[in-house]
């Protein structure tokens, strides 16, 4: 058994000397990637498809540059597709050695030309899993055990090519997997709601983004709002992530865009739509107008906040108002 | 401003095939896609006492808000009885709660098994595939402990294989008796796969695709001819109903109105616009 990011006696240890205390954790951004995240590491992916995926830390994490990451994720759509199209048009500048992960596609928005040009070209090292397979690791990760017993992949050509164990349950004596804790140097979650100390609050599905705040060694947290702490403690029982399991907090507004946020904002899928299609001359070897979307929207940009600004206001709001009308039939 | 039923798209049909199979009062495990728009047509139609478990941890939205583009979709969490994560809805399928798990594949083999990993030689071409699929996403935890599963695809004849290139969701494995639970898997493994050609089934004893029903314009021959393997025949092959005027109306106008997902006749769309 080889382990990706932390083993578990190593994030025990990490827990064990961090400090954990409940202090101010607001900073920008860069300052929250500069310090937490090194080449070579483990990261989380936070969200599910285009549902709350932590687009602006992508993104900064592109400015930056990195090099052989591994990302763990249960199913990724843009987060993977801006990570992955800046290893594939400038690889020196950013690269990705391996994902672990069960799904990367966009559902009713349609493949990812992003990842079929990496897989298919053998640039990734990949470790298929289903969903509850990669759900189960973080969670044992967060439960501070080594693996956990599920039923899939029973069956499945999965298992060949994964670090998943069957064995036979002690108790039963049929067949069971043991899927492997996983312990990510660091995760990457955009939430609705946090405050300063990194208690956070999440609307709609929580994904698996509680289990990767537990399970990792350091956790960056960007929201659409921080709020003061008496305010969001008035309900203790809707906090989803502990303020102890997070290391950075960044108020970030449109932080998931243009995937979704509940109450927040639903999917622009123009912009979607226009990203996949630059990307589909990668398959044709034809770098340049995913190049140029990169230095118009990323590169080109100082912070996330500048992203935003390139949207029309218009369509800025007409994606909160989508989002609004989520709700309308239950007011 | 409706078009009469006797027009549709092999999609509209494919959809309503979905609708039509599912059970009222059950509990189904919707994957993405198709199955979401059964799902809803079915609630619309003939089975509003159905109750939708979506893998991001949504159970039993309203569903009132459209279609939702995603399984983590905020319309499925929108009037939800219960909303956890994907940990928390995947438990519920290994401790029974899902009477059916509703997914689509790329390609399906004889006994059910079905591919949405990758093309190509495996395990030899799996770090570079001739085209490499989304993967499993909750595909695979569906196909092995949902008590059944339902799946739904378009009917080619390169779909249907006898051979996968990746069993990524198990149905009957290898087809011999009690595969499935000597493998490990719970549940009863496939139940039905529609098609936009036929419905079929499984036989009891050989686990072995058969044909039970026949979309309209379709014949059993037709349905063999777009397989690429030998389907059993079940000895009472009947016509599938066409669409009903109903069924149609409820997709077009309430359930797609814009068409993202379901594919309108031309000449209905054009009819729509007045």
């Amino acid at each position: 058994m080889f382990w990706t990011g932390l083993t578990p006696d190593e994030a025990r240890a990490a827990l064990v000397d961090k400090d954990k205390s409940r202090r101010d954790k607001r900073c920008t951004l860069k300052e929250a990637v500069d310090a937490f995240i090194k080449d070579g590491d483990n990261v989380a992916i936070g969200g599910f498809v285009n549902i709350r995926q932590p687009i602006a830390t992508c993104h900064e994490m592109i400015r930056h540059g990195f090099k052989d990451m591994t990302f763990s994720f249960q199913s990724s759509g843009m987060a993977m597709d801006y990570l992955g199209g800046a290893m594939a048009i400038a690889p020196d500048h950013f690269s990705i050695r391996r994902i672990e992960f069960a799904y990367w596609a966009h559902e009713s928005f349609g493949l990812s030309p992003v990842f079929r040009y990496l897989a298919e070209r053998g640039k990734l090292e990949l470790e298929d899993w289903s969903n509850y397979n990669m759900s189960a690791r973080f969670k044992a990760g967060a439960m501070g055990v080594p693996f956990l017993p599920t039923r899939g992949p029973l069956g499945s050509d999965i298992l060949e090519k994964c670090r998943a164990k069957v064995m036979e349950c002690p108790f039963t004596g049929t067949p069971i997997v043991l899927v492997p804790a996983s312990h990510p140097n660091v995760a990457i979650l955009h939430v609705q709601t946090a405050d300063q100390y990194g208690n956070c609050i999440i609307r709609g599905t929580e994904a698996t983004c509680p289990e990767m705040a537990m399970a990792a060694a350091h956790t960056i947290v960007t929201c659409e709002q921080i709020v003061p702490h008496e305010l969001l403690t008035r309900k203790p029982r809707d906090i989803a992530i502990p303020f102890f399991a997070v290391d950075a907090v960044v108020q970030v507004p449109f932080g998931a865009y243009p995937t979704s946020c509940r109450r927040h904002y639903y999917f622009n899928k123009e912009h979607i739509a226009s990203f996949h299609a630059l990307a589909k001359h990668l398959t044709m070897e034809d770098k340049k107008p995913l190049t140029a979307y990169y230095d118009d929207y990323i590169w080109g940009v100082q912070d996330f906040g500048e992203f935003i600004d390139t949207f029309p206001v218009r369509k800025i709001l007409e994606e909160y108002h989508s989002e609004m009308r989520n709700f309308e039939k239950l007011m | 401003m409706i078009i009469a039923g006797t027009e549709y798209t092999p999609q509209e049909m494919l959809v309503i095939a979905g609708s039509r199979v599912l059970e009222n009062g059950k509990v189904v495990f919707v994957g993405t896609g198709l199955p979401m728009i059964a799902t809803l047509l079915a609630r619309k139609t003939h089975a509003p006492g159905i109750t939708a478990v979506f893998e991001a941890g949504a159970v039993d939205p309203a569903l009132e808000s459209g279609l939702p583009f995603s399984v983590g979709d905020s319309r499925t969490s929108s009037g939800a009885s219960y909303v956890r994560g994907l940990n928390s809805a995947f438990e519920m399928t290994q401790r029974g709660f899902c009477d059916f798990g509703f997914v689509g594949g790329a390609e399906i083999d004889p006994f059910g098994n079905l591919n949405s990993t990758m093309m190509g030689k495996f395990p030899e071409d799996y770090m570079k595939p001739a085209t490499r699929l989304p993967g499993s996403g909750g595909a695979s935890d569906m196909a092995s402990s949902c008590e059944r599963t339902i799946l739904i695809m378009p009917h080619e004849r390169r779909r249907f294989n006898k051979k996968l290139n990746y069993i990524t969701s198990p149905g009957y494995l290898d087809g011999s008796p009690g595969a499935r639970k000597k493998a490990g898997l719970l549940g009863k493994g496939p139940y039905r796969v529609i098609t936009t050609k036929a419905i079929l089934g499984f036989d009891d004893k050989t686990h072995r695709m058969k044909l039970l029903q026949t979309m309209p314009g379709e014949t059993a021959a037709s349905v063999q001819a777009a397989t690429g393997f030998e389907l059993l025949m079940d000895p009472n092959i009947t016509a599938f109903d066409p669409p009903t005027e109903t069924e149609l109306r409820m997709i077009r106008e309430v359930i797609d109105p814009l068409g993202f997902f379901v594919k309108k006749p031309q000449k209905a769309q054009v009819l729509y616009q007045f």
